[in-house]
């Protein structure tokens, strides 16, 4: 394994703020494959992803390197003051990076940063994956969204990854400056994996990613080993995700967990209202299905989302 | 008239409420909307200038002029940031002006961004006023995207001196701007100052700028019938002409000029000295003559940071020198 630095900017103080990846080497030339975490300071779960990999990877390098086919790169923190800080947004600015990929107006840090990582990315991958966590509001179950334009070509990918569930939607015009959405318009397949809640690691929904990025590095031929098994992710079209939002602002109590299934119209918790000692409202589910996302700060405003679940036919 | 456009309940028990204020019922209607980062307070400021302003003529207690067309002004967009002293709402962390078109049913900021849009979608012309992002400042002046002829004249009959096209955004189509543009509003942003600062004299240059614009479409009716001082032609600068300048070194940045200085070639901006021995590291100058239009406020600096952005002419001068002798050769 080699190390590094992709870029380094001198700080006020003096120690420089790096963004370092670890590059394993190839033994044959088989698809290059990177790994993104930490764009956002305080998701912290693709960054125990990122540890397993690197243990797994070095233990792999020292006893079986003819394993390792293709190139592997990980970027285990991307963001790193947001990260010493645990915050989404880069504090020196309050800018979320993962809203300054492909700005060509490179009148701030931030973009030069952003740029930077794009074109180091693009240069030494074939396949990216980038690992995300939800906000401070929502606990989602691991998941990869696929935006409908790269259906064809992420879909194949996705189902190797032994994540719950593949959710295709609409663009949306915000997408314009992600990561994910930058790599895969200048045509590096990337697969946005998102997974638990920030600030927060969940291992064993780690484990199983991580066991699904395996699987999926000998599926591409990247590595050569013999992977677990993975599951059959549900795969979600957008009319089948049905959102239950907060009809009033208050307090949401949940009484369910994320991978649930649900019967149409069970209890998913209650709105309360704090202040005046009443109960707002019983929240059910819209539907039956799989609850995917449900929110974990309790502070609620109206229109706030409370949970999504999928529609699913006969299991 | 101050008017109440969104009500939305809290959860301890108060309301967040969005306002408007409104003079006058006939002709094209102007849009002025300020408050979208909670720490851009010039624009807060230059809006409450022309409530009052606006409010003592309909009032009759201005005898110099009449309004003849209809003005609504959006004082404070990210209501939640301004009561909490912060550029974002820190519930959300969400950037208000990427938040458009927005959504009645959706969270505090879609919802917000919804009645924003709902309400002005059918002005003629719009005008959004903002400062600098974080850290900088901005000398008062005009941002366009791709100015049409309408935009043109927005532009002249502001009589603000200078006007930037802005690039391309990855981000644009979720800004309030873009939608205006989207439904042919005719619209700027104008700019001046840094945040969580109010400037007045900076103010009273945009100020200036919406009265004479007001004047020249015919929005406000001056009595006086005074021929006008000699008009001020404003200059649209593409983004080719920016020159930015950058730091290679990081520490404490002292500068020695001020936004809106024109700078010579060579003139030392600023420099850049070590916190903890006091050296200096570098000294900064202006790469070529030009208009400093942005400046960094803030004295902590990284390594590769753009400390000033300076308007060179150079270019253009350049092809029109190229262009004249291609001429005469003929
Ligand atoms: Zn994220």
């Amino acid at each position: 394994m080699e190390t590094k630095c992709v870029l380094s900017i001198k700080s006020p103080l003096g120690p420089p703020v790096e963004i370092l990846k670890h590059v394993f080497p190839a033994n044959s030339n088989r698809p290059r494959v990177s790994f993104v975490a930490g764009l956002h300071g305080d998701e912290l779960e693709g960054l125990y992803i990122c540890h397993k990999l690197l243990r797994y990877l070095k233990n792999l390098e020292a006893n079986q390197p003819e394993a390792i086919q293709g190139e592997i790169n990980i970027y285990p923190a991307v963001n790193p003051q947001a990260l010493e800080n645990s915050t989404r947004l880069w504090p020196f600015f309050s800018i979320d990076v993962n809203r300054t990929f492909g700005s060509r107006q490179t009148d701030s840090l931030a973009v030069e940063t952003s740029q930077a990582l794009l074109e180091d990315l693009k240069s030494s991958s074939d396949t990216v994956i980038d690992f995300h966590s939800s906000n401070l509001q929502l606990l989602e179950l691991p998941q990869i969204r696929i935006i409908k334009d790269f259906e064809k070509k992420l879909l194949p990918l996705a189902k190797k990854c032994n994540v719950d569930l593949i959710w295709i939607h609409p663009n949306a015009e915000i997408f314009a400056s992600t990561l994910g959405f930058n790599l895969n318009s200048a045509k590096i397949p990337t697969l946005v994996i998102e997974t638990g809640i920030c600030l927060r690691i969940h291992p064993e929904k780690g484990d199983q990613i991580f066991n699904g990025v395996l699987n999926l590095l000998n599926e591409l031929g990247t590595l050569k080993l013999t992977p677990e098994p993975v599951k059959e992710p549900h795969l979600v079209q957008p009319d089948q995700v049905k959102m239950v939002q907060a009809h009033h602002s208050g307090l949401f109590i949940k009484q369910v967990e994320a991978g649930n299934f649900l019967e149409e119209g069970e209890r998913i918790g209650k709105l309360i209202d704090p202040i005046e000692g009443s109960i707002l409202k019983e929240v059910v589910s819209p539907c039956s299905g799989l609850l995917f996302t449900i929110r974990e700060h309790p502070l609620a405003h109206k229109g706030s989302p409370l949970a999504r679940i999928a529609e699913l036919g006969v299991q | 008239m101050k008017e109440k456009i969104l009500t939305l309940p809290t959860p301890y028990g108060g309301n967040l409420e969005l306002h408007k204020n409104t003079w006058g019922k006939s002709g094209e209607p102007l849009s002025i909307v300020s408050g979208l980062q909670g720490d851009h307070l010039n624009g807060l400021f230059l809006n409450s200038h022309l409530t009052q302003f606006l409010d003592s003529i309909v009032e009759g207690l201005d005898p110099h002029y009449t309004l003849t067309g209809q003005v609504q002004t959006f004082p404070v967009v990210n209501v939640n940031a301004v009561q909490s002293g912060t550029r974002l709402w820190p519930l959300d962390g969400m950037d208000m002006d990427l938040a458009f078109p927005g959504n009645p049913e959706g969270e505090t900021a879609e919802a917000i961004a919804s009645a924003i849009l709902q309400h002005t979608k059918d002005s003629f012309w719009g005008i959004i006023l903002t400062s600098a992002p974080p850290h900088y400042e901005d000398a008062p002046h005009i941002q366009t995207h791709k100015p049409d002829s309408r935009e043109k004249k927005m532009c002249r009959d502001l009589q603000i001196e200078t006007a930037r096209r802005q690039k391309d955004s990855p981000t644009q189509k979720v800004n309030l701007f873009h939608h205006w543009q989207e439904q042919e509003i005719s619209s700027v942003m104008v700019s001046a100052g840094s945040p969580r600062t109010i400037n007045p004299q900076q103010c009273e240059v945009l100020f200036q700028g919406i009265l004479n614009f007001m004047k020249a479409e015919g929005i406000l009716k001056d009595h006086r019938n005074k021929k006008p001082d000699n008009k001020i032609k404003t200059r649209i600068y593409d983004p080719d002409e920016e020159v930015l300048v950058r730091t290679s070194a990081a520490g404490m940045l002292l500068k020695e000029v001020k936004v809106g200085n024109f700078l010579k070639k060579g003139q030392k901006i600023g420099e850049v000295r070590d916190i903890y021995s006091g050296k200096r590291l570098e000294e900064l100058a202006a790469p070529e003559d030009g208009l400093l239009i942005t400046l960094r406020q803030y004295p902590i600096v990284y390594e590769k940071e753009p400390i000033a952005i300076l308007l060179s002419g150079k270019d253009r001068w350049q092809k029109i020198g190229h262009v004249f002798q291609s001429i005469v050769k003929r």
